[in-house]
């Protein structure tokens, strides 16, 4: 289907929603990613991905309760769909299967 | 704490340009990462805030300007030109009929369009355009009025003097000279101006500065010239010199070279200060008898130049009085945009493009092209809309409106009209427009003269193709009524009256087109082959600048023996005569004097019709006796031409023979009037031989060898007498092949159109023909019934076409030359053949696939 790969920033996203679950918002997944990942991201950039994977039915998101900083504003809080459940256990498997299938050979490195 | 805030009017620019929907979540983050940011370092906390915002600033997040209505206007759209899309596609061979048809009218179009535009917008780089006037005199010659560039030499000083409304002012004189640098010489044609001539006419961005002849000194010359004499090197400052007719030489020293642009009509080769050509006294004094070839004004701003004309009084009397010969009517002026429009109507013009017969042609056959083009989109378009009946009813039935159906059509048919119009871009560019450049012999560039005018032409073109070709078939088809459609009841495709009428006109224009190409064709055929009055095939002429290069180059050639007859000459036939009056009985005539050597006539095998040529052993010859060519004889009225007596040089002349009409200019000139008399060997500026047998080539060739023997300072210019109008049979061969290739795209287009048409209704009825075969017709009764159609268009067409396409051209050949062929039935005949071979071509493909179709294929229905 059109639209159902899924490109690595966006696994990347998708996997810190998971994590941060259930206090995923932009800078929260934004402060995550640089945390684990050692990538820094542009807030810009984790929203669009964010809404993206919204779209594509990955995510779903509420508007949490108001609290006092922000200014009073609510944070948009994402939660994994069962369809993001869904494709990040094919990412994962996939992943494996192709991994298992490297034949040891190949990755045992010595100095020759 | 004192509480941190971000940059203001950031915050504000993401409250405005923000959707609402996603606002509190952006601007809580971007809050966030700066109360965060602050606490480190507030300068880099308000930096990184702004570029959040701006970063925030994507298609996504921004509000919609419009969420209210969503309509679907570009849904359907969208929807028209999917539609359009899938049908052009569906109807591949049909389509590609009617685009390309269309791109070749277009491509024409676009061509000729450009050409014509450059034309009317020549010169147009001068920046003092709007105040530069030309003045010329009008001459009654023989009861018509006749304005002439050329005008008194004093003219232009004596206005400076008396008009203080002149800012400047500059003549051009036409002369020649041998330029040499180095061993390099040649004969250039060379302009005297007055130094104020590059501030009248600016040449900055041709490389010239407005005091480039500020000494006088300097000389301009052209790239071309520059390059001839200095290749490679930098020409500025060089010094060359010119040896002028009276073998006067002088030293010049290059100011400039003149990159002329295409656009300009001052086409001079070499350019010295006026100041130099009074020095050269070529006469003893210039009077007001003197004739310069042309006075340019530059007026004071705000000026006009009517305010001149009160002064022309005083200069009309002054020149009839020096000249009584000569009276002129009146003094003319001539704006530049006039000179451009009306170039051709002042004789030996100096700056406009000539004729416009050639672009005026060029521009009502392009715009017939185009018809045609048109009218081929329209007839074809409405023969396959047979087959979206089903769809226009569904669509009617679904709601649309009359209009909105309307609009469909005349959307896709923008859309073939574009891909036509951009093709046809693409064929000018690559193709037409290298072609034409190619014919006419000079670079146009492939430029609108302003980007407006490129917009209006393009916008124009796209009107005009799509309000011609796609308005009427929208309208044809929108009338239906849908429940008729639908129950299979609208008979349709049948060909309605004005399909007929439509493709009547298609051919019309075919015929028209093709008749008045070939008329052309027959008479520039016929004026190429056409008798000169002479025979001129074994004739050279070699000019000389002084009677001992005359004598010397006698001495050469009379000893050989493949030369058969020789003669010197001050004038010679096809390289320009005398303008000269004779008085008889009180009258003035006027035409053109030959002043020759004896046996000149004889040499250039001139036909005499009575009486004898001058001769050297006639006494009287030398002083009074003359010869005249029939129309001169015409002209006077003489019954009997022989011994009859004018006055001609203040000295009484006695008519002794009479010759041939001959052709003294190419054949844009009609024949004139022309007399030959006597002149000195001492004025002699030709030296004519004929050759033996048909040797003038080599021996022309082994001429030029021997004139280094002659002179080293002046080139050799000798020329084989067919030569002499070289330059017409150039333009000659040129409108020939211009004129065969639109006579070839017109029957083209007009094929195209038809086998469109042809091909479609044999698709449409290729069940009724096979009902027949069925039934037993053979291919002969098939045919007839295709064609039955066809054959009365055609000739229906041939009878209205053909006679209009004649008169057209035959006013048109008439107007550019005086003597054409008087018209045959040829062109005629070849245009019916040619149609009626394309024709049965185009139909008798189609023919061959009703032919063979097998009646079981199409009949079978499940």
């Amino acid at each position: 289907m059109k639209g159902s790969y899924l490109g690595e920033l966006e696994e990347l996203v998708l996997l810190h929603v998971g994590i941060l679950y259930p206090n995923a918002y932009g800078v929260a997944v934004m402060d995550e990613i640089e945390k684990q990942a050692g990538r820094s991201l542009n807030i810009s950039a984790v929203h669009s991905v964010l809404t993206r994977l919204e779209e594509k039915g990955l995510l779903k998101s509420r508007m949490s309760d108001p609290t006092e900083e922000r200014g009073g504003r609510r944070k948009r809080i994402f939660l994994l769909t069962a369809a993001g459940k869904r494709s990040l256990e094919e990412a994962n498997d996939m992943r494996t299967q192709l991994y298992n299938q490297i034949p040891k050979v190949a990755l045992q490195f010595r100095l020759a | 704490m004192k509480t941190v805030r971000p940059p203001y009017w950031a915050d504000r620019f993401l409250t405005w340009y923000c959707r609402s929907d996603r606002l509190e979540e952006i601007q809580g983050d971007a809050h966030e990462l700066f109360a965060r940011k602050a606490q480190q370092n507030l300068t880099l906390a308000r930096l990184q805030f702004i570029w959040n915002v701006l970063r925030f600033f994507r298609l996504r997040n921004i509000r919609k300007t419009d969420t209210h209505y969503s309509n679907n206007t570009f849904t359907m759209f969208y929807n028209y030109l999917l539609i359009g899309f899938r049908n052009a596609v569906r109807n591949g061979l049909t389509s590609l009929i009617n685009v390309g048809g269309l791109a070749i009218g277009t491509g024409m179009a676009i061509t000729i369009f450009i050409f014509a535009d450059q034309w009317f917008h020549t010169d147009d780089f001068h920046a003092n355009r709007d105040r530069i006037y030309e003045i010329t005199n009008v001459v009654n010659r023989d009861s018509t009025l006749v304005t002439l560039s050329d005008t008194p030499l004093l003219l232009g000083p004596m206005l400076m003097e008396d008009a203080s409304s002149i800012d400047k002012m500059t003549r051009i004189e036409v002369g020649n000279g041998a330029l040499r640098y180095g061993d390099l010489v040649f004969f250039e044609r060379l302009w005297f101006v007055d130094p104020a001539f590059f501030e009248i006419f600016t040449f900055n961005h041709a490389g010239v500065p407005s005091n480039a002849l500020e000494s006088p000194k300097s000389i301009v010359l052209t790239k071309p010239l520059a390059e001839k004499y200095f290749g490679d090197k930098d020409p500025i400052g060089q010094s060359v010199s010119i040896k002028f007719q009276n073998n006067v030489s002088a030293e010049f020293t290059v100011t400039a070279v003149a990159d002329l642009p295409a656009n300009n009509t001052l086409h001079f080769n070499m350019i010295i200060s006026m100041a130099f050509f009074q020095d050269l006294k070529l006469k003893d004094q210039y009077d007001w008898a003197y004739l310069t070839d042309a006075t340019f004004v530059l007026m004071k701003p705000g000026q006009s130049a009517e305010s001149l004309l009160p002064l022309m009084a005083k200069y009309k009397k002054l020149q009839n009085e020096s000249s009584p010969d000569w009276p002129i009517t009146d003094f003319k002026i001539f704006s530049i945009p006039q000179i451009t429009a009306n170039s051709e109507d002042i004789e030996s013009y100096m700056m406009g493009s000539g004729q416009p017969q050639g672009i005026f042609t060029m521009s009502v056959i392009a715009f017939l092209l185009l018809l045609l083009a048109c009218f081929n989109y329209t007839n074809i378009s409405v023969a396959t809309i047979t087959t979206r009946l089903k769809e226009i009813g569904i669509r009617k039935v679904v709601g649309g409106r009359k209009s909105e159906i309307v609009s469909q059509f005349i959307v896709e048919n923008v859309l073939m009209c574009s891909f036509a119009v951009i093709a046809g871009l693409i064929l000018s560019y690559l193709f037409l427009s290298p072609g034409l450049v190619a014919m006419v012999g000079y670079p146009i560039p492939f430029a609108f003269s302003s980007g407006k005018m490129m917009l209006l032409f393009f916008a124009g073109i796209l009107i005009f193709t799509v309000g011609v070709s796609g308005v009427y078939p929208a309208i044809y088809v929108s009338g239906f009524q849908p429940v008729q459609i639908l129950k299979g009841k609208e008979k349709f495709g049948q060909r309605s009256a004005f399909s007929r009428v439509l493709l009547t006109m298609q051919f019309v224009l075919a015929f028209m087109t093709i008749v008045g190409c070939f008329l052309f064709i027959d008479n520039s055929l016929y004026l190429r082959k056409k008798d000169w009055g002479y025979d001129h095939h074994q004739n050279i002429v070699v000019p000389v600048n002084s009677r001992e290069q005359y004598l010397k180059l006698r001495d050469k050639i009379s000893t050989r023996t493949d030369i058969a007859q020789f003669a010197g000459t001050e004038h010679h036939i096809g390289m320009g005569a005398e303008r000269a009056v004779l008085d008889s009985q009180g009258k003035k005539f006027e035409m053109l004097g030959f002043e020759v050597g004896y046996d000149y006539m004889e040499t250039l095998n001139l036909r005499l019709t009575s009486g004898r040529f001058l001769s050297s052993s006639m006494p009287s010859d030398s002083v009074a006796s003359v010869v005249v060519n029939e129309t001169f004889v015409r002209e006077m009225g003489w019954q009997q031409p022989l011994h009859q007596f004018f006055m001609f040089k203040d000295r009484q002349r006695q008519v002794v023979g009479v010759v041939k009409d001959f052709h003294h200019d190419d054949f844009y000139m009609g024949i004139r009037p022309a007399l030959f008399s006597v002149a000195p060997e001492r004025d002699f500026r030709y030296l004519a031989m004929k050759t033996h047998g048909d040797e003038a080539v080599r021996i022309e060739s082994e001429l030029r060898t021997i004139w280094r023997e002659i002179s080293v300072d002046d080139p050799y210019r000798g020329i084989i007498q067919d030569d002499v109008f070289y330059n017409f049979n150039k333009n000659n061969r040129n409108d020939m092949s211009i004129i065969s290739s639109v006579a070839v795209t017109t029957l083209i287009l007009a094929c195209l159109g038809l086998f469109g048409l042809v091909s479609y209704n044999i698709t449409r009825r290729l069940r009724e023909f096979s009902v027949r075969k069925v039934f037993g017709a053979n291919t002969l009764q098939i045919f007839r019934l295709m064609n039955k159609d066809y054959v009365w268009i055609l000739s229906v067409a041939f009878i209205i076409g053909a006679p209009a396409g004649y008169f057209l051209m035959n006013e048109l050949i008439h107007s550019i030359y005086p003597d054409p062929q008087p018209a045959g039935a040829l062109p005629f005949a070849t245009a019916i053949a040619m149609m009626i071979v394309t024709v049965a071509a185009t139909v008798g493909s189609q023919m061959n696939r009703v032919v063979k179709e097998n009646p079981a294929n199409t009949l079978r229905s499940e």
